[in-house]
């Protein structure tokens, strides 16, 4: 512990002394700063800014921080030691964030501080790497006085595990989400109106339930309800029924399943929905086929519940089978073999026993089903034609010609509900039983093959799904090669030429392609994102099973927060929150990275957490008792027992990043263009052909991402007895 | 190294695991903690670890104040009732895990892991992986990663509680002989008495979160405290008797119409709990010599090395082992017991 309480010391004082404490409009990398660090209003850290630029408000933060690395670095009892860091390092803190807040760019930010103190004649604008960097110090100061303390189980890193998650979430996911559900009771002007609330839910158009009785449109609520139930159910079923197939039988094409279930969720989410119109639409190849043959009109079909629906099942069955591979894989093979010597045939040992240890995975893949769904903005905006869903709804509030805000985080809120329903009635089912089965004592059981009936079954279901998955990207992929669909069947290269052409000239190679740009950004902030991503993730998964600390659930609760909210709200949130001081990153590429990060986490803390439940506990008292501390713990033993939830946390990491549309929206600008807002024009422009040759490059480029990841981590050795194969038998 | 208790106290929200406990397990011996399932003996080792901390109390180790340190900053191994064995390792990796998390290169930690499997007999075992050991195997690899550490206090959990009763009898000699031949400071967690008797230097037996008693395995057998005790530790018949003080040193304890002359233990005159010893009754046909216990014989058993009895008689039913297998009595027989003063302890008013 000294070590650390040394190194955050010093880092923190380092940081005060000899880094821009604000943000810097040329970047940390230009260097430009390193001459102004005392001299210049703009440059200076924290210290400069105190005595040469009258920052006065900045003199009690420093001070704390000093009162606490004197603390922690002096020889005391532990008993005075942790209290006394505790209160230093929790006073810098309080004191940070009451400066942060209060003084913005015009002086004081709130009416009363002027009322009480007079106008401040000082500005601040937002934090640097300095400010950051004390920020981060007195924080692990305060992690570190709270395990001297006996909290955390008396460890410093777990404690310091606990408050980085924990702050990180408040500040990127709880804060913006606030600022915009204020937003909610809020009038055009900012005055808080609470029955603005009700006049902006209680419509006929959310609540109407006219297509159940008498004809006519449901509202919107239940149309996002309804569809996010069979959208649910549906991944469930469909994940269980690959997962079941790629672990327990002896089907030959497991790896080309595999590889096929991860299809729909490396195509960004409007291509299904362009395959869809390719083949189902109103020029699609079943319509021209039906009035060519039988001269039946074309018809609309695709377009509303049933297309959406579809669409979600293609895309969000392939994060059911990644939540629910780990799960079936888990389940522990002499609990099986136990129960076939208790009479049951193989039949009623699956379903009275691998099916409900598996319970806690499939309420898992439920919820997540069910939220994809209801966050789901680019298949209901392409197929849902008059059948509007909330996401929808709010992105209309937003970029139409309504322009309400408020109305939009009206109906984010609602949203958020039925999110939080879904997420009680799962943790009800799940509840506190334990459903550990990777036990310490070796397991020498072998795995139980399905029975026959639950094979046919998962194989009937998943086979005719995989081969319309493999149709409908054979037609997608058909529709980038020709010039244009539905009236010019000629094959052509044009259109992957235009985006990714590479031409040779004197001074080297020039991306003369117009996708090149757009195309590196996002390979670059995606494999940012993707480790920090799967690392934050799995850490959390890691203190919410492993770790008891007061507020358990609420960290729970906040880690699935942003999972919980569509990504169009989670998008103009982050502008709001972030482009006045304190954090002031609106147009940068960090705010992407940000973004991506807490948007998709919370998929890594779910297979996460399904995952570790099924690891006995005592591994990890074992580890802890044979002097590895809790870093040494997570590392040697349990990441190499995670391994199939790492895959799944880096993959959709990875994969989220490049394809996610609706949260970046509002965040992408001319110098930080991403891929997808990229073809999203592309679409809107009518260029059907460029988009799917980009669409087609990005999956090429996914699919490699995947190999490489799955190459790297490796395979979970868990040390069962291999299958003996059953030769040699009379 | 030596582990001291101070009034330490364990909840878990409303509930108290453990009620206010303090002992001392002096350096390089061999303590067990007792006592019936639930009552707090896992939860008071998991504090020794630090795998739990204390609600209130202080915990020592070699006189070094541990309260909040964490288990990975004591010296402190444990070896678990699931054994606990990675099974992403392979043997040898599982014993040399500690070693190397101790900072010891792959060499060095690969030759002392290889030494520690010797000790426990399992040479030649290194590259197997878990599930493909017994379980008495699994449980000498799970004894050597944590001895080869050579951490100053030792703990077992119930270590023996999933071999069978050879397996278990050996084991705990292994144990045993392993501890005094390195002198080390163990201790030890089981709710079988026998076995706690067998190994320990010392006992301490708890019950619903606190110490009962403690003390070595004979004080605790041929003196124990209370009825609870009695009745734990070993068989015993409860009874009602009267005591009553002659010369100093000894009283008089009547049971019934038999009169039996102990060593004062400072029990009061008049009615008092007592437990009688099965092997202290011998039993005989009727009439036996005077100042007997007359009975009947309710259940006779014959288990090869002894009979066990139920005799009704006047100071209630009590149960009996008699190594006289060659003239066993039936049941019904009329029978005159007498009762050897060892076997008679006073345990209560
Ligand atoms: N994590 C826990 N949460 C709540 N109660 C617990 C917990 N661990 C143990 N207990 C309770 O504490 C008591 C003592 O448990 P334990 O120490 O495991 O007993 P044993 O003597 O059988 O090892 C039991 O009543 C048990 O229910
Ligand atoms: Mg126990």
């Amino acid at each position: 512990m000294p070590r650390a309480s040394l190194a955050w010391s010093v880092a923190g004082l380092l940081a005060a002394v000899v880094l821009p404490w604000y943000a810097l409009q040329e970047g940390l990398d230009s260097g430009v700063w390193l001459s102004g660090l005392w001299s210049s209003e703009d440059y200076a850290s924290g210290l400069g800014q105190l005595l040469a630029h009258g920052r006065w408000w900045l003199a009690p933060v420093l001070l704390a921080l000093a009162a606490s690395s004197t603390v922690s670095l002096l020889p005391l009892e532990r008993e005075r030691q942790g209290p006394l860091l505790l209160l230093a390092s929790g006073i810098g803190l309080v004191l940070f964030v009451a400066q942060a807040l209060g003084i913005g760019l015009r002086g004081w930010t709130v009416d009363w501080l002027n009322i009480l103190f007079g106008e401040l004649d000082a500005r601040q604008v937002g934090i640097g790497a300095g400010g950051a960097l004390v920020f981060i110090a007195l924080l692990s100061l305060l992690s570190i006085g709270l395990a001297l303390r006996g909290g955390f189980g008396g460890d410093a890193f777990v404690a310091g595990a606990v408050t980085t998650v924990g702050a990180s979430i408040v500040l990127f996911t709880a804060w913006p989400i606030l600022r915009i559900l204020l937003q909610a009771f809020q009038d055009g002007d900012g005055a808080f109106m609470p029955a603005l609330l009700i006049d902006r839910l209680a419509v006929e158009k959310i609540w109407s339930l006219r297509c159940l009785v008498g004809g006519g449109r449901c509202g919107v609520a239940w149309n996002t309800l309804f569809l996010a139930l069979a959208c649910g159910a549906g991944t469930t079923a469909l994940g269980l029924a690959f997962a079941l197939i790629a672990t327990r039988t002896s089907f030959a094409y497991k790896k080309t399943l595999r590889v096929l279930t991860v299809l729909p969720i490396i195509t960004p989410p409007f291509v299904i929905g362009l395959a869809l119109i390719l083949v189902f639409g109103r020029s699609g190849l079943v319509n021209q086929f039906l009035e060519w043959s039988m001269g039946v009109p074309p018809t609309r079909w695709i377009y509303g519940f049933q297309g959406v629906f579809l669409a979600q099942l293609f895309a969000f069955t392939p994060v059911a089978f990644l939540v629910l591979i780990g799960v079936v894989d888990g389940v522990s093979p002499t609990l099986e073999e136990a129960s076939q010597t208790l009479r049951a045939d193989r039949w009623a040992t699956f379903s009275t026993v691998s099916l409900p240890l598996m319970r806690p995975g499939l309420a898992n893949a439920f919820l997540v089903g069910f939220i994809e769904s209801i966050a789901d903005f680019g298949n209901p905006i392409v197929l849902g034609g008059d059948y509007g869903v909330l996401s929808t709804e709010i992105y209309f509030a937003v970029v139409g010609a309504q322009l309400d805000y408020g109305r939009a985080a009206a109906l984010a809120l609602l949203l958020l509900v039925f999110a939080l329903g879904a997420f009680f009635l799962q943790r009800h089912v799940v509840g506190t039983r334990s459903y550990a089965t990777i036990s310490g004592k070796g397991d020498s059981g072998l795995p139980t093959p399905l029975p026959d009936r639950a094979r046919r079954t998962a194989q009937w279901i998943a086979l005719p799904w995989a081969g319309i998955t493999l149709l409908l990207y054979g037609f997608a992929f058909v529709g980038g090669l020709v010039k244009v669909w539905g009236r010019d069947y000629t094959p052509t290269l044009d259109h992957y030429a235009k985006a990714f052409a590479i031409e040779r000239s004197a001074d080297g190679l020039i991306w003369s392609g117009a996708a090149w740009n757009s195309f590196w950004t996002t390979v670059k902030l995606a494999a940012i994102a993707a480790p920090l991503t799967a690392a934050l993730g799995l850490l959390a998964a890691w203190l919410l099973v492993r770790q008891r600390f007061a507020g358990r659930a609420t960290l729970e609760f906040a880690t699935m927060l942003s999972f919980a909210v569509p990504g169009t709200v989670i998008g103009v949130a982050y502008v709001f929150a972030f482009n006045v001081p304190p954090i002031e990153i609106t147009g940068t590429a960090m705010i992407i990275v940000l973004c991506f990060i807490f948007r998709n986490m919370p998929v890594g803390v779910r297979a996460g957490m399904a995952a570790m439940s099924q690891i006995d506990r005592s591994l990890d008292e074992a580890s802890l008792t044979l002097r590895g501390g809790a870093p040494q713990t997570l590392v040697y033993v349990v990441l190499p027992l995670l391994r199939p939830a790492i895959v799944g946390a880096l993959v959709y990491g990875f994969v989220r990043a490049v394809t996610t549309v609706s949260a970046v929206v509002f965040l992408v600008t001319a110098e930080y263009e991403l891929a997808t807002t990229y073809i999203i024009l592309r679409v809107i422009n009518g260029d059907y052909g460029l988009a799917i040759a980009y669409s087609c490059a990005l999956i090429v480029l996914m699919l490699a991402v995947i190999l490489l990841i799955q190459l790297a981590v490796g395979e979970r050795r868990l040390g069962r007895r291999a299958p003996q194969i059953q030769g040699g038998r009379a | 190294m030596s582990v001291e208790f101070r009034d330490v106290v364990k909840r878990y929200g409303t509930a108290t695991a453990v009620a206010g406990v303090s002992f001392t397990v002096e350096a390089g011996t061999l303590v067990t903690l007792l006592g019936p399932s639930g009552c707090g003996k896992t939860t008071t080792l998991r504090m020794i670890a630090g795998l739990e901390l204390p609600s209130e109390g202080r915990i020592l180790i070699a006189g070094r104040d541990v309260t909040n340190l964490s288990a990975t900053q004591r010296d402190v191994s444990m070896v678990f009732q699931s054994y606990a064995l990675f099974p992403h390792m392979s043997v040898l990796e599982n014993v040399c895990y500690g070693l190397r998390r101790s900072g010891q290169n792959k060499a060095e930690a690969a030759d002392r892991a290889r030494e520690g499997l010797k000790q426990v007999g399992l040479a030649g075992f290194e590259e197997r992986q878990p599930s493909e050991l017994s379980g008495g195997q699994q449980q000498r690899v799970a004894v050597a990663r944590a001895l080869v550490l050579k951490p100053s206090v030792l703990l077992f959990d119930e270590p023996l509680s999933n071999l069978d009763a050879r397996l278990r009898r050996q084991m705990r000699e292994e144990i045993r002989e392993l501890q005094q031949r390195l002198g080390l400071t163990v201790v030890y967690v089981t709710h079988d008495q026998q076995e706690a008797m067998a190994v320990s230097d010392r006992i301490i037996v708890m019950n619903a979160g606190r110490i009962e008693q403690q003390g070595g395995p004979r004080d605790l057998y041929e003196r124990p405290a209370t009825p609870f005790l009695a009745r734990f530790m070993g068989e015993s018949n409860p009874a009602r008797g009267s005591v009553r003080r002659l010369a100093p040193g000894k009283v008089n304890v009547r049971l019934g119409e038999a009169e039996i002359e102990i060593a004062d233990t400072g029990a009061a005159d008049g009615e008092a709990m007592v437990a009688v010893r099965p092997e202290a009754i011998t039993v005989e046909p009727a009439p036996g010599p005077t100042g007997a216990l007359s009975g009947k014989i309710a259940k006779a058993s014959y288990l090869g090395t002894h009979m066990e009895y139920s005799i009704d008689t006047a100071a209630g039913t009590l149960f009996a082992t008699c190594p006289r297998v060659e003239r066993p009595l039936s049941a019904g027989t009329a029978v005159a017991i007498t009762l050897a003063p060892r076997g008679v302890i006073i345990v209560g008013q």
